[in-house]
């Protein structure tokens, strides 16, 4: 019993912990909460089961190119719902764009895929479906995979330090001869590529469907906030304890109460930590 | 010429005649005006493709014998795309514009909500093909009459099976978290507590929950001999048949019609986690142990086979919307008028009318018509012309 509320957990968390990550990538390049974070979720379960399962093709090219899609999809939400208003960010027009972007990927999924769940295929053929199945630690692994690969991209290549210079401080980065437009559109197919991982690792368990984004776009936000806005490890950890948290408590309440149980756990903690439990103070110049 | 006082009152006495004479002329000529409102486009239109068929089927049958006394069936169709407000819309057009002597539809009871009130108001006789409790009330809506199950019928026939046939004592009931959902478990939890069953676990589970395996887990703990599944949602079905496979519990599960719909066969992990599924189903539309549908039905859909397809929906539907089109026919041909009050006060005289679909009987005082033992279980995973193997245990 508790292996299998941990297996499902963690598998979940792992998701949320993605997707929070990817909120993190879009907002560290352009200090913008894109909400389409969710929906490039979606879209990585959608394409796997759409390169795979209908179009046949093999689980490593259908992969790479449900990556690649999504990919792309970060891409264009930078130039179309981002880009736009990056002047006006203290009106928070990012709210309205990339939510009115997210809800144009939604229909169109909706319309051109289906409204409902589709099998997603079964990418090794391990495990039974007990606690120990693919479809339950596929997320952790690709969580673990990221989050490594995201702290030797940004400590050990010269790209992934240029992408902190303009996370820290855009102007000063300018100054300094970085391509800002080039590394922001960098870090939004990037961060692209990794919401579609989640949806991809999580695709057995999420099944490839329309409605996922909103879920992923509402419980990947939880780890952010959680976890502190831009910190990714924070993030995971965040994720990992939502995603455990609210299997214990629908294994203990059980329903939609269980959903209720997991935002009063989450108000609770940022009215005792706003910053998020692993956020730092913001700080002010006076 | 001289006139007569005789000849001046007959005179007169046609003169005031002449007008509801040829009223009565146009209308023995003018074809019988059906308002069909469905949900033709949308995530909610699969029911309609089914429904549909049988219309047009039922009109060509009519209209290719001659009409009902010479006049000829017009089906006026509007696509309300399941939305309430188009529904509502659609239903003022058919009555104000289009002037219909009967309306079968909307097909789903959030739109049927909205336009039954509408359609009372003008006293348009209607074909309830919805299954909320409060759809039919003779007092408040003397024009309407179901002509499918109630949920409450449904809840009959699942507590039925899992108290007569599967004799089971402990159930879990299950629904998933939208209107519908919410209301049947409440409905169905009162039901079976009623019933003296005794309800171990109950839960409204979020369709969108990645994994149900902790709300399979308390079942389980809790003793459960059958789960109770009412969900729409063939991705919180198929969760929950392969949760179930997964925790190796061989336990029964009974519930919506939508247990049977053919998208949880992609969605299970393995075929055989589809076994020991029982949904709501209908015994003209069940397959009896020799194979075979009852007569009427097993006639009618090798009559119809090539012609449209029957693999792709449910053989319900297809019914229905025959059985639809020949109640207001047959009502219209017995009365010899399509008048409102004609065209209700026939169905009010029905009893054990022989539907494709069902047996229907209605009184003033009774308008939920199908007969409930009609309403039966069916083995989920057992789909072929839109119609289901009867669930074991039936006679």
């Amino acid at each position: 019993m508790l292996a299998a509320i941990l297996a499902a957990g963690f598998a979940v968390g792992a998701t949320y912990a993605l997707i929070g990550v990817t909120y993190n990538i879009m907002f560290s390049a352009s200090r913008v909460m894109s909400f389409t974070a969710g929906q490039l979720g979606m879209a990585g379960g959608v394409l796997g089961a759409l390169f795979i399962n209908r179009l046949g093709l093999p689980i490593l090219p259908g992969f790479i190119l449900a990556l690649a899609g999504c990919a792309l999809i970060g891409l264009v939400t930078e130039i179309v719902a981002v880009r736009p208003v990056l002047k006006a960010l203290d009106q928070h027009l990012y709210v309205l764009s990339t939510l009115a972007f997210a809800l144009m990927i939604q229909t169109f999924t909706a319309i051109e895929w289906s409204t409902e769940p589709q099998p997603f295929p079964r990418l090794l053929g391990i495990g039974e479906g007990g606690p120990l199945d693919e479809k339950f630690w596929l997320p952790v692994v690709a969580c673990a995979a990221t989050i490594i690969g995201l702290e030797l991209l940004y400590r050990r290549t010269l790209v992934g330090r240029a992408f902190l210079a303009i996370a820290e401080d855009n102007f000063a980065a300018r100054a300094l001869g970085l391509p800002e437009r080039n590394l922001r559109m960098a870090s939004f197919a990037l961060a692209g590529a990794v919401g579609g991982l989640a949806g991809f690792a999580g695709g057995e368990l999420l099944l490839a469907f329309f409605a996922n984004g909103a879920t992923l776009n509402f419980f990947g936000f939880v780890p952010v906030a959680l976890g502190g806005l831009g910190n990714n490890r924070g993030a995971v950890i965040g994720g990992l304890a939502l995603g455990v948290f609210q299997q214990a408590a629908n294994f203990l309440m059980g329903g939609v109460v269980a959903g209720v149980a997991v935002f009063v756990v989450f108000i609770i903690v940022l009215l005792v930590a706003p910053q998020g439990l692993f956020g730092a103070p913001a700080a002010r110049r006076v | 010429m001289s006139l007569t006082r005789r000849a001046l009152v007959r005179a007169s006495a046609a003169t005031l005649a002449l007008p509801a004479i040829i009223r009565s002329a146009r209308a023995a000529a003018e074809p019988i005006r059906v308002g069909w409102l469905a949900t033709f486009t949308g995530p909610l239109s699969s029911p309609t493709i089914g429904f549909d068929r049988g219309v047009k089927w039922a009109v060509e049958q009519v209209n290719g014998s001659g009409g009902v006394n010479g006049r000829m069936i017009e089906v006026i169709s509007r696509d309300t795309q399941g939305d309430p407000t188009k529904a509502v819309n659609a239903t003022q057009d058919v009555i104000s514009r289009q002037k219909v002597h009967a309306i079968f539809g909307p097909v789903n009871s959030g739109e049927l909500l909205a336009t039954t009130p509408i359609m009372a108001r003008a006293r348009m006789p209607s074909l309830v093909a919805g299954v909320v409790n409060s759809l039919i009330d003779p007092v408040k809506y003397p024009n309407a009459f179901r002509v499918t199950p109630s949920n409450a019928q449904w809840d009959d026939a699942v507590r039925n099976y899992c108290q007569n046939i599967m004799k089971v004592k402990k159930v879990a009931i299950t629904a998933d978290a939208t209107g519908y959902g919410t209301s049947a478990h409440d409905d169905s939890v009162a039901s079976f507590k009623k019933a003296g069953l005794e309800v171990v676990y109950d839960a409204v589970i979020d369709p969108a929950q990645p994994d149900v395996t902790p709300d399979m887990l308390r079942a389980k703990n809790a003793g459960a001999e059958v789960m109770v599944s009412w969900t729409v949602s063939a991705g919180m079905a198929a969760r929950m048949m392969n949760a179930r496979a997964a925790l190796n519990w061989d336990v029964p599960i009974a519930g919506h019609p939508a247990l049977g719909t053919g998208e949880i066969g992609k969605l299970v992990d393995k075929p055989e986690y589809w076994e020991k599924v029982y949904q709501v189903g209908y015994r003209s539309c069940s397959y009896g142990p020799d194979g075979k549908l009852p007569k009427p039905n097993q006639d009618f859909v090798d009559s119809v086979k090539g012609k449209f397809p029957l693999a792709d929906t449910s053989l319900w539907w297809i019914a229905s919307g025959v059985d639809a089109i020949r109640l207001i026919s047959e009502a219209v041909a017995k009365t010899g008028s399509s008048d409102s009050d004609k065209i209700i006060g026939y169905w009010n005289t029905l009893q054990m009318w022989p539907g494709l679909y069902g047996h229907y009987s209605f009184t003033p005082q009774e308008h939920n018509g199908f007969l409930g033992s009609d309403v039966v279980m069916s083995k989920a995973n057992t789909q072929r012309d839109g119609a289901f193997d009867l669930a074991p245990g039936y006679v």
